[in-house]
C-alpha cells in the first residue's frame, strides 16, 4: 500500500522541482535587475522598484496564483497552469531574491569600495570582482532557506490543477481513502527535497567559509 | 599676470611631484578643511601628524577623491584636478588614482581572493596586464615586503602586519607615483606595527615619494623629510622634521607634541 501511495505522489517530484527551480531561476535574475533599480539614482526608477518589491511581498501567494491562472483570461492572456504557477513564483521570488541581494550588499563595507577606487577598479569590475561574489558569499544562506520556504509554497500550485507532489496526494487520498498516509509520504517527499537542499548549500557554504575564513 | 613686491611666486608657478593648493572642503556650513597647501619634490617624504579631528585623513582622501573637496587644486604626478563646481571628468580622476597608491588603516585587502590574487586582480583590470607580467611583478613585490611564500593564501590567514605589508605591495604593483599612507600602523600592536614602518623605510629609501598620516612619531621624525602638523582642519605648521618635533613654532604644535611625547 505504501509503495504503491508513494509510487504514485512521486510521479508530482518533477513538476514541484520544476516549478520552484524555474521560478528561483527567474525570479533570481529578475531580482538582479530590480536591487540595480532599487539602488539607482533616478528617484523614478528607485520609487518603482521598490513599490514592486512592497506590494508583490503582501499579497498572499495562492492571490498571485489565482489572480494569474483565473483573472488574466478575461485579458485574453491564457497561460496553462504550469506557467502560471510559474510566472506567479516568479514575481513573488523576483521581490524576496531582490531583498536577500540587498542585505548581501549591504554586508560588504564600505572601506571594500574604497580599496577598489584608490586602485583605480572601474565600478563595473568593483561591482564584479570585488562586491559581487562577497555579498554572493554572505547571500547563499539566506537564498538556500527562501528556496525551502519557495519549494513549501509550490504545493499551493495544486490549487490551480498543477499536477506536483500535493496535488497526488490529494488525488490519492481521495481514490484510496488513505488520507493520513497520502499526505504523511507528500510531507516526508518535501522533507527529504529540503534536506538535499539544506545539504548543498551548507556544504557550498562551509567551502566558502574555510577558504576565506570570514564569520 | 601681475607679480607683487619681493620674491613671492605666485602658485601656479610652482612645480614639484605634489602640488597641492588651496585645498578645502565643507559639507554645508561646517569646514573641515581649509586651505591646505603642500609642495613636495619627487622622493620627497612628509608625515602629517595632529590631534584626532585635525583633518588629517580628510586630507589624504581628498588627495585621491576618496572625498570630494569643495576648494582647490591638485597635481600630483602629471596628474591636475581642480576642486569645486561640477566634479572632475573621469579621465582625471582616473589619472589622478593612477598615480596614487593608497594604503588604509583597516588594510583593506580583498577577502575572498588569495594574496596573489589581490596583487594581480588590479594590474589586470587598470593596467591590462598579462597573468604572467602580474604575477612576476606580484612575486617580485611579495619577496620585498619579506612574504615570498604567502602567495596562496587568503588574507584572513595572515596576521595584521602582513596583511598591511600585502596592502603595500598591492597598491606597489600599479606603479604609483606618489604613495599616501593612512595611519597605516594604528590598527597594529607596536611589535607588530615596526614590520610594517620597516617596509616604509626600505620603500623611503628607495626613493618613493610618501605622503604619511601618522601617530608614529620616531618614524615621523627619523624617516620623513619634514612634518606637517594639522589642526582644526588646517595646517598649524610644516618644516623639517627635526626642527618641528624639537622647536616647534606653533603653540597648538606645542601643546599636542608634549601630550604625545611625555606619556
Amino acid at each position: 500500500m505504501i509503495a504503491q501511495l508513494l509510487l504514485t505522489i512521486a510521479q508530482g517530484v518533477g513538476l514541484t522541482l520544476y516549478v520552484t527551480g524555474a521560478s528561483l531561476l527567474f525570479g533570481g535574475a529578475i531580482g538582479l535587475v530590480l536591487v540595480a533599480a532599487v539602488r539607482s539614482r533616478i528617484p523614478v526608477i528607485s520609487g518603482i522598484a521598490t513599490l514592486y518589491i512592497n506590494v508583490v511581498r503582501v499579497v498572499p501567494p495562492i492571490t498571485w496564483l489565482f489572480l494569474i491562472y483565473f483573472g488574466l483570461p478575461q485579458y485574453a492572456l491564457r497561460l496553462s497552469a504550469i506557467q502560471a504557477a510559474i510566472v506567479g513564483f516568479s514575481l513573488i521570488a523576483s521581490a524576496f531574491m531582490a531583498e536577500i541581494y540587498r542585505s548581501g550588499l549591504l554586508s560588504i563595507p564600505d572601506a571594500q569600495r574604497e580599496a577598489a577606487h584608490a586602485l583605480g577598479l572601474s565600478p563595473v569590475a568593483t561591482v564584479g570582482h570585488i562586491i559581487t561574489p562577497q555579498a554572493f558569499r554572505v547571500a547563499l544562506p539566506a537564498v538556500a532557506s527562501y528556496a525551502i520556504g519557495l519549494l513549501k509554497d509550490s504545493a499551493l500550485a495544486s490549487t490551480i490543477g498543477v499536477r506536483e507532489i500535493t496535488y497526488y496526494a490529494q488525488q490519492s487520498a481521495r481514490q484510496t481513502h488513505e488520507g493520513l498516509l497520502s499526505f504523511i509520504i507528500a510531507g516526508v517527499l518535501y522533507i527529504v527535497i529540503s534536506l538535499v537542499v539544506a545539504v548543498i548549500s551548507r556544504r557550498v557554504d562551509l567551502r566558502l567559509r574555510r577558504k576565506i575564513g570570514v564569520a | 599676470m601681475v607679480f607683487s613686491f619681493g620674491t613671492r611666486t605666485p602658485p601656479t608657478a610652482l612645480t614639484g611631484e605634489v602640488v597641492v593648493s588651496g585645498l578645502g572642503k565643507s559639507y554645508g556650513a561646517s569646514r573641515v578643511l581649509s586651505d591646505v597647501n603642500l609642495t613636495m619634490n619627487e622622493g620627497e617624504v612628509v608625515s602629517i601628524i595632529g590631534p584626532s579631528g585635525a583633518g588629517k585623513s580628510t586630507f589624504l582622501r581628498c588627495l585621491n577623491y576618496l572625498e570630494t573637496p569643495t576648494e582647490g587644486t591638485i597635481e600630483i604626478g602629471g596628474a591636475r584636478v581642480v576642486a569645486g563646481g561640477k566634479r572632475p571628468d573621469k579621465a582625471s580622476l582616473d589619472h589622478l588614482r593612477r598615480v596614487t597608491g593608497m594604503v588604509f588603516q583597516s588594510f583593506n585587502l580583498f577577502p575572498h581572493l588569495t594574496v596573489m590574487e589581490n596583487i594581480t586582480l588590479p594590474q589586470r583590470k587598470v593596467l591590462g596586464a598579462s597573468k604572467e607580467e602580474a604575477q612576476e611583478v606580484a612575486n617580485k613585490l611579495l619577496k620585498r615586503v619579506g612574504l615570498p611564500d604567502k602567495a596562496e593564501q587568503y588574507p584572513a590567514r595572515l596576521s595584521g602586519g602582513q596583511q598591511q605589508r600585502i596592502a603595500i605591495a598591492r597598491a606597489l604593483a600599479l606603479s604609483p607615483k606618489v604613495m599616501l599612507f593612512d595611519e597605516p600602523t594604528s590598527a597594529l600592536d607596536p611589535e607588530i606595527g615596526l614590520e610594517v614602518l620597516a617596509v616604509m623605510r626600505d620603500l623611503a629609501d628607495e626613493g618613493m615619494t610618501m605622503i604619511v598620516v601618522t601617530h608614529e612619531m620616531h618614524f615621523a621624525r627619523d624617516v620623513s623629510d619634514r612634518i606637517m602638523v594639522m589642526g582644526n582642519g588646517g595646517v598649524l605648521e610644516i618644516g623639517p622634521s627635526e626642527q618641528v618635533m624639537s622647536q616647534p613654532q606653533n603653540e597648538r604644535t606645542r601643546q599636542f607634541l608634549k601630550a604625545v611625547l611625555d606619556r
